[in-house]
């Protein structure tokens, strides 16, 4: 300590020092007995009474703990969770003893890592120069300690899914080895057999399972010598018999050639590891277009919604919360979810604190609405009726921002300090059917660039270039050059005049006076408002057109990359360019055809349209959105439209689409039947519900015990690039996918794979035989991009090597992980191992000034040399237009009528591809049952992959139905009766929590339950069986039986609770899955109506 | 002297508790007990026993004006006057705080003289850690709060001492010796009221404080 506040008090400068033990004992005695006669002490006791009833170190529980143990920066090994989709930096604290398991290390207990600033909130991250040891021991200044100031940066935030992470790599019912289905699919026998059968197995085929190998199934021919050859047969220059004979064995059907190669029928379902295995592996490798992961499931919808309002990439919806002065939530909880937990939850609380005010809607009081100034529960569906209605306010109060609507182009938008402008002025013309964007060449104008925007100039009264005019009319609906032109904002205005304010509060089944509100506030901040939205309007058949509305009122006022505005770009390191092209396969395949999702095609552009005679077609298409409806795989492959899977390789730890798609209990018929699918091959960590149906489950390592790069997260101040790595290895036998691959690839001679796959800066060719080939490969990338960071010291070599060995025993070879790059290279990409990946300082010179004023202070917020912000903008930048007016949506059309789709927000119901009514909200129809089902993710789960935790199980035990007392007085309804929820088509049982949390007329549940797989069924195992874990275990003195009141009690079993995706509607023309946004391609999984009934005696 | 006129720990921390309970009192504008102490030249007595001499007469007085008492301590620990001494830990910084940079709007940076430094985060959460709320002043770390911890923090070691839990007495120490660790601005405090005090009675009673805990720092050494 040394400043002069905290200097030791040092009686050796203010007193004479006694010298001896007799004089101090004199002292001593005389000074209780002067004490002793103080009267003035009866008139002080009085507080001094009430110290004896302090309860000493008991407080509230959440006191700080000084008991722990020593350990080194080689017990140490930072990585990333897989826990959920956040995908936190973490620490893995390894343990000191590692018992004698077959496991080559345990985990002492993770944290989150102190290099990331998205782990440290609110306090400020550990600078990335520091010496590992150092942070690892809390050694480094300036990170705090513990026993004064609760906080020490040798170890982040975590929440609690990610400390249960430790149970998701322990878990008993890991594969342990590569198995063989021994009955029919699902019947859940198994026999362990070797890696080298197995793959022999999955290339050449198999009599005993009686499916055929990749060998045979693989075929593959360039899309322009094929389509060539197609336009000389329509042409009579070649015959179709000689086509066909040329191309039977590599084209699925030579009478559509359209539908793309025989490798487009060999199909993946992933979603990790997407650099590598889709890009690289499947589509250039393979040459197969279907690699899929979870966006249908998820929230595509939203993606591209977002996406398609701005011009730059912007794909979700952030504020910059530290500035932000009204925040609007819209369905969405980022306390609990959406990378709120460790890294946004202390953001909004803290914000919410300093003044923000925060708004939330939601049909439920979620953890984030519980926080919120006003909680709005929205009917659910109806989320663009209250955005619209919004809409209406701000533009019949004027309470846009004009200046910024009426910047056309982007020196209009600079000369006002604006980073981005939108497309309000532009003129569209309105007399052709697909309404495009006026372009000057169109108008008959002369411009450097004839594909210009063209707006009315305000000086002029002309039509100009966007990009030439400082001022353009918002107003427009004019004949230019004999074409009939509006411009987007009369468009737009005219679409949320459709309906009125007390309409569209109607519909949104809010007050109408709530809607003033909303509108008046988010437009009294200057652009210091910021909406922040996902999941909840995306996921419904309107998904894609409410989120245009909601992105549109952003527009409105212009908030984007303001300091307190709309936060946008997702600033990172490079991973797949600069030293190495790891997404570059020499000689690779280019893969085409139909995706077998049907994204990004129009039905009307193929060959299909005329062989089944027009609309309706068979299934939907997505013909604006990316091939991402997942949901479709299997009712596709059943139906083989537009083509048959021949083969089926599933990653059902991050793709569990039986859990998670609405109508996923249909697509066991599927999996089950060998003739729709000849043969499913299953990398998976545990037996998961898609394993058990497979002819092959491989075992796959789980998140702690693997390689990834997961993406950075769109709002962030900081650039940071994240690397997961290996840390221990619980099951000896696993493999992870992506090296299995490589293998099954080289014995069928695939590019991409073996010697010369990799080129480098220079042009030379590296081998490709193991993930650390790759990944190694990928953190010398990150190293080197922009500034490279420092070279890892002999020290840091030794800490990395010697943490290794600790962690991954005998699994770790220092000489194949340093082999993957050069010499040079190898000690920058040590570096960027050693901390997890890279994380921008927020001021330069961060080392010094971190270690002068320590851990507690916003640099990147307030520090005047701040890396985070430039002036009143945010550093890292949209920098483009923004969009009322999407010309892409209507150059795509329905798939069931041939209507196009809008290109402006709308307001409609939620239907089935066939147009029938599934949730009114713009006509009148009666829902066949009276209660619209909601769901949410859990704060205790992070997906379905996260319920092996007993852990988590005992912090909830099951998903309770929440019901409002007013319906459940109607039903005569208590909290925690059992109750049957009947869903029309099927009906469950569950638990209902009352509570004025939900709106009337809605109940919900969370999703992530009901499990019926990962160990909720018996298994056998070369004739051993293996009890489900349906008992439930735990070790805490209660069960939990009160929704709402019980805070936790003993461990449900693992399929404890119901499957809310199994209650969801089937669609109506398809019979086979839920419902799904045409446009945006998301399954709507918001779109049931239940009623309950009590089943059992109180 | 014989070992038996030695008194015990728990006497002496009992004795500690009393007299820091009386100081927080003071200097928590009690006046009224203050004044009494003054009257009965009880804190003249109790300097008298310390190993170091402390400038106590300005305490000794047994004709006593209450109220101008009073009013000497609002001008110098209230009221934000010319002769305002702050009595909080972080107003005596030399080096302003980064918490409370970062959310005062009236503080230039750079700048000293603040409230709810670091300090006082370092005091609140020494407190929480303990258990302990302070009835005693306004801030956490305002002297008349620290006093009181110690107060209770030798009240609660005087108990556990008696009781034979030399562990339980040893984490009180512990708080205590942090506590006292963190009291170095009472010789900046000192010379302020030195600076300050027409009259001399609350320059005398910080001189008895900074060299009561300078004592009890040195005995837990």
């Amino acid at each position: 300590m040394t400043d002069t506040n905290t200097t030791e008090t040092n009686p050796e400068t203010d007193t004479d020092t006694p010298d001896a033990d007799g004089e101090a004992a004199i002292e001593r005695r005389d000074f209780v007995k002067a004490v002793g006669g103080m009267g003035a002490l009866s008139l002080s006791g009085g507080i001094a009474s009430t110290l004896l009833d302090v309860d000493w170190f008991g407080g509230d529980g959440n006191g700080v703990g000084t008991e722990y143990g020593e350990y080194e920066g080689s017990d140490v090994i930072h990585t990333t969770c897989g826990q959920c989709n956040t995908f936190c930096p973490i620490k893995v604290r390894l343990a000191d003893d590692s018992g004698s398991g077959e496991y080559s290390s345990l985990v002492r207990k993770l944290a989150g890592n102190p290099y990331s600033f998205l782990n440290t909130q609110p306090y400020a991250q550990v600078p990335y120069g520091s010496d590992p040891e150092q942070v690892a021991t809390g050694d480094l200044e300036g990170t705090g300690e513990v026993d004064v100031s609760k906080w020490s940066l040798s170890g982040g935030r975590i929440c609690l899914k990610g400390q249960a992470g430790i149970q998701t790599a322990f878990d008993t019912y890991r594969v342990r080895k590569p198995m063989k289905r021994v009955g029919p699919r699902g019947s859940d026998e198994w026999k362990t057999i070797s890696w080298e059968q197995a793959i022999e197995e999955i290339v050449d085929g198999d009599d005993e399972l009686g499916h055929d190998g990749l060998r045979d199934m693989w075929g593959y021919a360039p899309e322009d010598e094929v389509m060539d050859d197609w336009e000389a047969v329509q042409e009579g220059e070649l015959s179709h018999e000689a086509f066909d004979e040329r191309y039977e064995d590599v084209l699925i059907d030579t009478d559509h050639p359209d539908l793309g190669p025989k490798a487009n029928q060999i199909v993946d379902v992933g979603g990790f590891r997407r650099n590598f295995i889709r890009n690289r592996l499947w589509h250039q490798g393979l040459g197969s277009t279907n690699s899929i992961h979870h966006a249908g499931t998820c929230g595509v919808s939203g993606v591209v919604g977002f996406n398609r309002s701005h011009d730059g990439q912007k794909q979700r919806q952030y504020p910059d919360v530290e500035n932000c002065e009204y925040l609007l939530v819209w369905g969405t909880n980022p306390m609990v979810a959406n990378k709120g937990p460790t890294w946004l939850a202390p953001k909004l609380t803290n914000a919410i604190q300093d003044g923000m005010r925060m708004d939330v809607v939601d049909p439920r009081l979620s953890k984030t609405a519980e926080k919120a100034d006003t909680w709005v529960p929205v009917k659910p569906g109806a989320d663009a009726a209250l955005a619209l209605g919004m809409a209406r306010w701000i533009v019949e109060h004027e309470r846009y921002d004009e200046e910024y609507l009426r910047n056309p182009g982007e020196d209009a938008a600079a000369d006002d300090d604006e980073p981005t402008w939108s497309d309000a002025t532009h003129l569209v013309l309105v007399d052709e059917d697909d309404r495009p964007k006026a372009r000057a060449a169109d108008l008959g104008l002369e411009a450097d660039d004839p594909e210009s925007f063209v707006v009315i100039d305000a000086d002029t009264g002309e039509p100009a270039p966007a990009d030439e005019v400082e001022e353009a009319v918002l107003d427009v609906e004019i004949t230019v050059d004999g074409r009939e032109v509006a411009s987007v904002w009369t468009l737009y205005r005219e679409r949320v005049f459709e309906y009125s304010l007390e309409e569209y509060a109607e519909m949104a089944g809010v007050d109408v006076d709530l809607i003033d509100e909303l509108a008046d506030e988010f437009t009294s901040h200057g652009k210091r408002a910021a909406i922040m939205a996902y999941r909840g309007p995306s996921k419904h058949t309107n998904g894609f057109y409410t989120t245009r509305a909601i992105s549109t009122l952003q527009h409105l006022i212009g908030n984007y990359d303001w300091k307190g505005g709309q936060i946008s770009p997702y600033a990172g390191y490079e991973t797949m360019s600069g030293r190495y092209e790891l997404g570059q396969v020499p000689d690779g395949h280019e893969p085409w055809g139909i995706p077998i999702l049907r994204g990004g095609v129009n039905y009307e552009d193929t060959s299909l349209f005329e062989r089944d005679d027009g609309y309706p077609a068979k299934r939907p298409w997505f013909p604006v959105a990316p091939p991402m409806a997942t949901q479709e795989l299997y009712g596709s492959a059943a139906d083989e439209y537009p083509y048959g899977v021949e083969a089926l390789f599933i990653r059902p730890y991050s793709n569990n689409h039986i859990m998670a798609a609405a109508g996923g209990d249909k697509i066991p018929e599927v999996l089950e039947d060998e003739d729709a699918i000849g043969l499913i091959v299953s990398s998976d960590t545990v037996l998961g519900e898609m394993s058990r149906y497979a002819d092959y489950v491989l075992p796959e390592p789980t998140y702690l015990e693997r390689w990834e790069n997961f993406g950075t997260y769109p709002n962030k101040r900081l650039a940071d690039e994240k690397i997961s790595q290996p840390t221990i290895k619980v099951v000896p036998d696993a493999r992870p996918f992506e090296e299995v691959l490589i293998d099954i690839w080289k014995e069928l001679d695939l590019p991409g794979v073996g010697e010369d796959a990799i080129p480098d800066a220079d042009g030379d060719l590296w081998s490709l035989d193991s993930s650390e080939d790759f990944y190694v490969k990928l953190a010398t990338n990150i190293a080197y991009d922009r500034e490279p960071v420092p070279d890892a010291d002999d020290e840091e070599l030794e800490l990395f090597r010697t943490a290794r060995e600790k962690g991954l025993g005998e699994h770790f070879d220092l000489e194949d992980w340093r082999g993957a790059v050069t010499d040079e290279e190898w000690r920058k990409a040590v570096t960027v191992l050693n901390r997890g990946g890279r994380f921008e300082e927020p001021i330069d010179g961060y080392e010094a000034a971190f270690a002068e004023r320590g851990h507690d202070y916003d640099y990147a917020g307030r520090h005047p040399e701040t890396n985070a912000y430039d002036g009143d903008h945010l550093r890292y930048q949209l920098g483009t237009r923004v969009n009322f007016y999407d010309e892409v949506a209507p150059t795509g059309r329905h798939a069931y009528d041939g209507e196009r789709f809008d290109p402006l927000p709308r307001v409609e119901d939620v239907v089935h591809y066939n147009g029938e009514v599934q949730v009114p909200v713009t006509s009148d129809d009666d829902p066949e049952r009276p209660l619209q089902l909601t769901n949410w993710k859990p704060r205790t789960q992070g997906m379905h992959r996260t319920t092996g935790s007993a852990w988590l199980r005992e912090t909830k035990g099951e998903n309770a139905v929440w019901i409002n007392p007013a319906d459940a007085d109607e039903r005569g309804l208590e909290n925690g009766d059992r109750v049957r929820l009947d869903a029309g088509r099927r009906s469950v049982e569950a638990t209902v929590r009352v509570t004025g949390g939900i709106r009337p007329g809605v109940v919900g549940t969370a999703w992530g339950f009901g499990r019926q797989g990962g160990g909720a069924t018996d298994t056998e195992v070369d004739g051993e069986r293996t009890p489900a874990a349906t008992e439930g275990d735990g070790h805490a003195d209660h069960t939990s039986n009160t929704p709402g009141e019980d805070t936790g009690g003993y461990a449900t079993g693992r399929d404890a609770g119901f499957a809310v995706n199994h209650v969801q509607p089937l669609d109506a023309e398809l019979g086979d899955v839920g419902l799904s946004d045409p446009v945006g391609g998301s399954n709507a999984q918001f779109a049931a109506y239940v009623e309950l009934e009590r089943v059992t005696d109180r | 002297m014989s070992t038996t006129d030695t008194p015990t720990a728990a006497a002496v921390a009992d004795a500690r508790a009393d007299l820091y309970g009386l100081l927080a009192a003071a200097l928590d504008g009690e006046t009224d007990v203050l004044a009494a102490a003054m009257r009965d030249g009880s804190l003249v007595d109790v300097a008298a026993t310390l190993p170091v001499g402390v400038d106590a007469a300005p305490l000794d007085r047994e004709d006593v004006d209450e109220e101008a008492l009073s009013i000497a301590f609002d001008n110098l620990f209230v009221v934000p006057g010319p002769r305002y001494v702050p009595p909080m830990a972080s107003a005596h910084r030399d080096d302003p705080s980064e918490s409370f940079e970062s959310d005062s709007p009236f503080h230039e940076e750079g700048t000293a003289g603040e409230l709810l430094g670091d300090p006082a985060s370092t005091m609140a959460s020494l407190y929480e850690r303990a258990g302990f709320r302070p009835d005693r002043g306004d801030f956490p770390d305002h002297v008349a709060a620290q006093l009181a911890f110690l107060e209770a923090t030798a009240r609660a070691a005087t108990q556990a001492l008696e009781s034979g839990d030399d562990d339980r007495a040893a984490q009180f120490r512990s708080l205590q010796q942090k506590t006292l660790s963190r009291l170095g601005w009472l010789d900046a405090f000192h010379r302020h009221v030195a600076d300050a005090d027409t009259d001399g009675a609350y320059t005398a009673l910080v001189a008895l404080t900074r060299t009561v805990a300078a004592w009890h720092a040195r005995d837990l050494e």
